[in-house]
């Protein structure tokens, strides 16, 4: 005769956690801790606890959404499973792809905003300007103040809609830009293929 | 970097500019147009980023706008507009005007500043790569998306409780035409300014001499306006004012032309 095993509900969540899933499910945009903790009355250590909590609680494919820590805040997003059936319903559809040169002037804001246009064309060798008008009208940069050189030019810097939208919590999650370097052996062979060419196009 | 401003003119770098009230906002700039000329001469602004199709769409513009059409500062505009785009087009053939020119260690030093250039840019192109798949892994991912109930938040605004027509009930009103103010206590004067000096001037010819109380009409608005033709009489040297005293009636006679105009209308009557 097998032993009898009796299924325990598991732990409820303590009174913390309901608090900060209810202020999480009616924001609009991602809470930051410092809005939680002082809209549900905890210290740091007790948001800790309670984010744990209710990170536990949707875990493990037990619920349509989970909770994800995003864009400098918290926010309940539609499980990879479920997502299809939401679009179905909802009718949403995937932000437009970005083309190269829009993910190259983005990263040269990314890496060195906030920055100017001029900036970002000097990186990139080629004029700038109608790629950071189509990623102000994406939402993805924004303008933040003017710089202090002459011709006070316009500086830009990200949104949270980009941290959002390339799953970065904040902006520090960026990888290191040097990790992007070039190698000692990819940089010999740059210089080799551009005397190559100058020497083909000397008369 | 000096070198490469190459057909820019020096007469571009001679022409004085006017343009006090000339100010352009523009992506790279914020400032006067002088100033804009001057950076780009410097290189302290690059060309490259500097729409001049856009100078001169805001310039005209503002010609629009303006009632006047200042001659000199325009032309002095479409000078330094057509340097600008001269400078631009002279760079686009940088390569070929500056082959002649470059000697060894020019081009080598080219050669080293292209690589640090393409080193950089390098890296940036890797650095978008990989935001490029973290887009494609997380854009598509979808949030709770819902604004917080009116209720919810701490003020709501008295409008935001009233229906959709109301509003339309509030700006119709707006919308109408107001009645034109009644202007019936205001006097209609019979007379201009330029009518009243053409008539002194008549009197100082006819007569010569004369009072004030004696040539003014008899409403008080049309008072003020003989009055002031007499201080323009004055002013041009044409009469003399003249009173015994304080609020005395004023002595009117004629001055050099109004006199001598009297002389011959006397000795023609006499």
């Amino acid at each position: 005769m097998p032993e009898r095993v009796t299924l325990q509900p598991p732990p409820s969540m303590d009174d913390a956690a309901r608090r900060i899933e209810a202020v999480i499910f009616t924001a609009p945009r991602p809470v930051g801790r410092d809005d939680l903790m002082s809209s549900c009355g905890l210290d740091d250590e007790g948001l800790t606890a309670a984010l744990s909590a209710l990170q536990r609680e949707y875990e493990g494919q037990r619920h349509g959404v989970e909770l994800v820590e995003i864009a400098g805040g918290h926010a309940f997003r539609v499980t990879p499973a479920c997502e299809e059936v939401v679009r179905r319903f909802a009718g949403a559809r995937r932000p437009d792809d970005l083309s190269p040169a829009l993910l190259e002037s983005l990263a040269v804001v990314a890496y060195l905003q906030p920055t100017t246009r001029a900036e970002v064309a000097q990186v990139r060798g080629v004029s700038s300007e109608w790629a950071l008008t189509a990623l102000v009208e994406r939402g993805l940069i924004e303008e933040g103040g003017r710089a202090e050189t002459p011709g006070a030019a316009i500086l830009y810097r990200t949104t949270d809609r980009f941290l959002e939208l390339f799953g970065l919590r904040r902006l520090d999650d960026l990888p290191e830009l040097a990790e992007f370097a070039l190698t000692v052996t990819e940089t010999d062979e740059l210089r080799s293929r551009l005397l190559a060419n100058a020497e083909r196009r000397r008369p | 970097m000096g070198e490469r401003v190459i057909g820019a003119g020096p007469e571009l770098r001679e022409v004085s500019t006017t343009f006090d009230d000339l100010h352009f906002d523009l992506d790279v700039f914020d400032g006067p147009f002088d100033l804009l000329v001057t950076l780009i001469l410097r290189e302290e602004v690059d060309l490259w980023e500097v729409r001049v199709s856009r100078l001169i769409a805001d310039y005209v513009l503002r010609l629009a706008d303006s009632d006047e059409f200042d001659l000199e500062a325009t032309s002095h505009f479409i000078v330094l507009v057509a340097a600008l785009l001269e400078m631009k087009s002279r760079r686009l053939l940088d390569e070929g005007l500056l082959d002649d020119g470059l000697d060894e260690s020019d081009e080598e030093e080219a050669g080293e500043e292209l690589l640090v250039a393409l080193i950089r840019y390098a890296q940036f192109k890797a650095a978008a790569q990989r935001l490029g798949h973290g887009y494609a892994e997380h854009a598509g991912r979808i949030y709770r998306r819902r604004p917080i109930p009116q209720r919810f938040l701490r003020s709501g605004s008295a409008g935001s409780r009233l229906p959709a027509f109301g509003l339309v009930d509030a700006l119709v009103p707006l919308l109408r035409e107001p009645p034109a103010p009644d202007v019936s206590h205001i006097t209609d004067l019979a007379v201009s300014l330029v009518q009243e000096l053409r008539r002194l001037r008549g009197l100082l010819g006819r007569r010569g001499s004369f009072t004030f109380a004696a040539v003014a009409p008899r409403d008080r608005l049309e008072k003020a306006v003989t009055f002031f033709a007499l201080l323009e009489l004055h002013n041009r040297g044409e009469a003399r004012l003249s009173q015994v005293r304080p609020f005395a009636d004023i002595t009117v006679t004629p001055v050099g032309a109004a006199a001598a105009a009297r002389d011959d209308v006397a000795a023609a009557v006499g």
